[in-house]
């Protein structure tokens, strides 16, 4: 083993450090979009669109993210091919990115869902008694408090699926794991491109950590009872 | 798109019989976490000096890093250090007749530890004080009050977070099949590669985890219940 080889790879991979960033920003914002919207659709109970939104939730809750990840990157190309659209030259990329969107869309559900139904019944009653519509109360009074209350879990879930990201190269995407994989091609150093990869991923997780440890500081900055000193 | 449903099938009896391979996977290591995580937890609360700053460390590194980092670290690292130790000592011995299985046992025995720590320590963290100090003021020992007061009340509180760390643990176990163990998803992989029905072969094998991570919700419900008798309100 080869200690120096470390300060060697190193730039080597965190040039493909963005990758790696890129796919959970996009596997984020879908899951935040299709979070929201099950969120609603459990929230209100809307027929047969709840019972689809729990068989989901329950499937992406009950199956590994590397199973998921092989079903889109075989399934979403065969479903597609039924109306004529032909993705089996697109970039793994997009299946990745798909996958932990769909992924995170489940955990977010349930995390807003949660938080959502966290809020105090009074609190929609007081809304209401001072004159508030449905929509003032939802954005004025509740969301605010449900925000501050997912905060800490939505963190948890993002960094879960940064730590997720390491399977991707499985498709053959090329992050950071793909890269140091032909790095073990050519210099037959797999431990210290590992050990490598490690650092580089719990340096990551520290900054993320931190940055949310700030933001929801900021969130609950309104919260008396609730800001329990969790560490 | 053609899907072969009946192919479905077969694959799904073909790639059952992994699931022992994944249990030993999934339920070996959480054994084993229980226990690090146990003596880390102490360790933590008790804040013993120079370890204290080590168990913090472990459980930090652990969580802030992917489990492939660890199946990969301990399986490439662990091999070179044996083989060292055994050139130094003369031993008769090769790190490749160390089966894989026993490396990926390890290092998510590792991971394990340093998750099952942070539950048990909530668990712990949420029995109140004075129950501590009830139990030692009718003259238990700290030992006694710790297992028959602490323990049961914190078990009772850390259950749901037991199952959610086994159905993790259930999905973590197919990281294995990288390093080529034969659990659900290698087996899955080679169903699919031998017959050349991808979709197929792991539609079964979503299948089988789905059905494993429902069943041991429903058996956490019926624990859940029982663990926490003590706790119920009102009257019988």
């Amino acid at each position: 083993m080869d200690i120096t080889l470390i300060i060697d790879f190193f730039p080597k991979l965190i040039s493909y450090l963005h990758i790696t960033l890129l796919i959970l920003v996009a596997a984020v914002a879908i899951g935040l979009i299709i979070g929201v919207t099950i969120a609603l659709i459990r929230i209100y109970k809307v027929p047969a669109f709840n019972r689809l939104a729990l068989i989901y939730i329950s499937f992406m809750r009950g199956t590994p993210i590397l199973i998921q990840l092989f079903l889109i990157y075989f399934g979403l190309p065969a479903l597609l091919t039924l109306v004529h659209i032909d993705v089996s030259r697109a970039n793994p990329l997009l299946f990745v990115a798909i996958t932990y969107g769909l992924s995170c869309g489940a955990s977010f559900a349930e995390i807003i869902r949660g938080a959502v139904n966290g809020v105090e019944r009074g609190q929609t009653e007081a809304a209401y008694s001072i004159g508030m519509n449905e929509k003032q109360m939802l954005v004025r009074i509740i969301l605010p408090q449900a925000l501050a209350m997912a905060f800490p879990n939505f963190a948890n879930s993002v960094i879960g699926s940064l730590k997720d990201t390491s399977l991707a190269f499985t498709i053959g995407v090329m992050d950071m794991v793909g890269r140091g994989n032909t790095l073990i091609a050519s210099s037959l150093h797999a431990l210290e491109v590992y050990m490598t990869l490690s650092i580089i991923y719990y340096g990551v997780v520290l900054c993320l950590e931190k940055g949310f440890s700030l933001s929801e500081k900021k969130l609950q900055r309104f919260e008396g009872s609730l800001a329990v000193d969790t560490k | 798109m053609q899907i072969d449903i009946l192919f479905i099938f077969t694959a799904l009896i073909e790639i059952f019989k992994a699931l022992p391979l994944t249990m030993i996977i999934t339920l070996v290591p959480l054994m084993i976490g229980f226990l690090i995580g146990i003596g880390i937890t102490l360790i933590r609360i008790r804040k013993v000096k120079g370890l204290y700053r080590l168990a913090n460390f472990y459980v930090s590194f652990i969580r802030g890093t992917p489990a492939l980092m660890h199946i990969m670290l301990i399986y490439l690292g662990l091999p070179l250090l044996i083989d060292k130790l055994a050139g130094t000592f003369q031993w008769a011995f090769q790190s490749t007749s160390i089966p894989i299985l026993l490396f990926v046992l390890m290092a998510l025995s590792l991971t394990a530890g340093a998750y099952m720590s942070e539950i048990i320590r909530a668990g712990i963290l949420a029995v109140d004080q004075g129950q501590l100090e009830a139990a030692e003021s009718i003259g238990m020992t700290n030992f006694q009050a710790m297992r028959r007061i602490v323990f049961p009340q914190a078990i009772a509180v850390a259950l749901p977070n037991l199952c959610n760390i086994f159905i993790g643990f259930l999905h973590t176990s197919s990281i294995a099949f990288i390093v080529s163990q034969k659990e659900l998803t290698g087996a899955a992989n080679i169903v699919a590669s031998n017959n050349l029905k991808f979709l197929e072969a792991y539609i079964a094998a979503a299948l089988i985890y789905w059905g494993l991570t429902i069943i041991s919700e429903k058996v956490t419900a019926l624990l859940e219940k029982r663990a926490t008798v003590y706790n119920r309100g009102g009257v019988a």
